[in-house]
């Protein structure tokens, strides 16, 4: 049967050709969209983790007040978290974020070595939800502990709109990848189910002899149900590879962008995973239409 | 083993092609179907494998009336009925070793065995050194002996046979009329449907004339090794 399926391939390469760069093209535009919705999740996911209201300290501040400004935001049930972060933790959190580079740590400039004292202590806020940022910003801004700039304005940083944008992008992303897949993959049934009509309709008189010898519907068509999963399946590979190729192409650029919030280069265990779901999605796919052919012409 | 009761066949077109016709052919038995041109020679042979339904009447074969088969029921009859087509349904881009197989592989032949039972066949029927070759590198006899192959290939226990001497000249002709008698005396009931009366010898003759029958001979006593006339 395989064999069969083969040799009708073999017999016209032009139409496999069209059916797998069709198919090709749309598993490249799915894996695409499936890395940027999956990398849209993990920004989203970050900004929810990360604290998203952080009120710098004065340095004179004492830990009663922190206490009592902590206390003062957990009462109003507005608040997920609030952390208290001291100078020596400021300044091990930023060391671990800039790594050994020796050019952010001070160590070969004329500023000298940044030790604690430089940093300032914190207040860090996780809101239960980004509507509670005004009233959060509020309480501390009417806190004494919270340092000023020298214009008067409270030194408070908080995203304000940048996670419901994200979450709107997101959607947004995800919406039209899902569109754009749908169209795409509509239109590679369409092109396996015409090649492979074609095809059949180009074999009625061996079909029609087979018939006459016995052969049962199974068996007429099973090799145009392997050639269609065949188109299936060997799109899904090549524009997993094509998808792959573009994402390690682009992941030095990413990479330096993305520090922190997607770990690049993506591992190769959740691309062989996403090359399984494709081929498996799309050789059902082959298969829906070779059968979509098939009962048209069993239908007649 | 097949009973033709009273059937009749209209075409659309409103042409009769067979007009009540009645027979009944034993197993084993050897018959020869003749007449000329139209006279629904080809017809009957359509009709045992339900490739045509009669108009009126009824075909049984081994007590089961066909009408009443399934469309999931008719790859079973066409496997146990064996057909010589007239234009020899040869599949022109398989070799003559494929399109036997092919009928083997339609009833689920153990795979690793196809290959010794088909040259068995060419072996049987006298083109084993035509294996690889396609149809259109054969001759005409030698077309007629690789149809013959993949009609017996799984064994059906009737063969219908449909001018299998046609356009042959009169040396393959008898060969081929031979090698019929040999798949005969292994068992097959065997029907040919001929104009060529060389063959009739003391067969059992059924002479068909515009879809009726004119003569059927219907006897059991003709010879097991009949010669055929010169």
């Amino acid at each position: 049967m395989i064999n069969t399926a083969l040799k009708n391939i073999r017999r016209s390469p032009y139409q496999a050709l069209a059916a797998v760069s069709m198919t090709g093209l749309t598993v490249f535009v799915v894996s695409l969209f499936a890395l940027v919705s999956l990398a849209s999740q993990l920004i989203l996911t970050s900004f929810e983790t990360k604290p998203q209201v952080i009120a710098y300290l004065s340095d004179e501040h004492k830990p009663e007040d922190v206490n009592l400004l902590i206390s003062d935001l957990t009462t109003t049930g507005l608040v997920k978290q609030s952390i208290y972060v001291s100078k020596e933790e400021a300044l091990k959190i930023y060391k671990e974020s800039v790594g050994n580079d020796p050019l952010l740590l001070g160590t070969v400039t004329d500023l000298g070595i940044i030790t604690a004292d430089v940093l300032p202590a914190s207040v860090e806020i996780t809101a239960k939800s980004p509507d509670n940022f005004p009233t959060i910003v509020s309480i501390l801004e009417r806190s004494k502990i919270v340092s000023s700039t020298p214009n008067g304005q409270k030194e408070i940083d908080f995203p304000q709109d940048v996670i419901s944008e994200l979450t709107a992008w997101t959607r947004a992303i995800r919406t039209a990848g899902l569109i754009l897949a749908i169209i795409l993959s509509i239109n590679s049934v369409i092109t396996i189910m015409i090649i492979i009509s074609m095809k059949i309709a180009s074999r009625r008189y061996e079909i029609g002899t087979m018939k006459l010898l016995g052969a049962k519907g199974a068996f007429i068509i099973k090799p145009y149900l392997i050639e269609s999963v065949l188109y299936g399946a060997v799109g899904g590979v090549i524009g997993w590879l094509a998808s792959y190729i573009a994402l390690l192409y682009s992941t030095p650029f990413l990479a330096s962008r993305f520090v922190g919030i997607i770990p690049l280069p993506v591992s190769p265990v959740i691309m062989l995973a996403l090359l399984a779901v494709l081929v498996v999605f799309f050789s059902s796919l082959g298969l829906f239409s070779g059968l979509l052919a098939a009962v048209r012409f069993l239908k007649r | 083993m097949i009973v033709f009761d009273q059937v009749t066949k209209v075409y659309p077109t409103g042409d009769t092609i067979l007009d009540n016709v009645s027979f009944h052919i034993k197993e084993g038995e050897f018959v020869v179907l003749t007449g000329p041109s139209g006279a629904g020679k080809t017809s009957i042979g359509r009709l045992l494998i339900r490739d045509l339904v009669p108009s009126s009447g009824s075909i049984k074969i081994e007590d089961v009336d066909l009408s009443k088969l399934k469309g999931g029921q008719l790859p079973d009859l066409r496997r146990k009925v064996g057909v010589v087509f007239q234009d020899y349904k040869i599949i022109p881009d398989k070799t003559v070793f494929e399109n036997i197989a092919l009928a083997l592989e339609i009833i689920n032949y153990p795979g690793k065995q196809i290959a010794d039972r088909v040259h068995h066949l060419l072996d049987l029927v006298g083109i084993p050194d035509k294996v690889e070759l396609f149809p259109i590198q054969l001759s005409g006899g030698e077309l007629q002996r690789a149809a013959i192959a993949r009609a017996i290939v799984s064994e059906p226990k009737i063969l219908f046979a449909d001018e299998p001497t046609g356009n042959l000249d009169d040396t393959t002709a008898k060969d081929i009329y031979r090698l019929l008698l040999a798949i005969h005396n292994l068992g097959t009931t065997v029907i040919m449907a001929t104009h060529n009366e060389k063959f009739l010898l003391d067969h059992r003759h059924i002479h068909l004339e515009k879809g009726k029958i004119m003569a059927d001979t219907a006897t059991s006593a003709h010879s097991k090794k009949p010669k055929i006339k010169e």
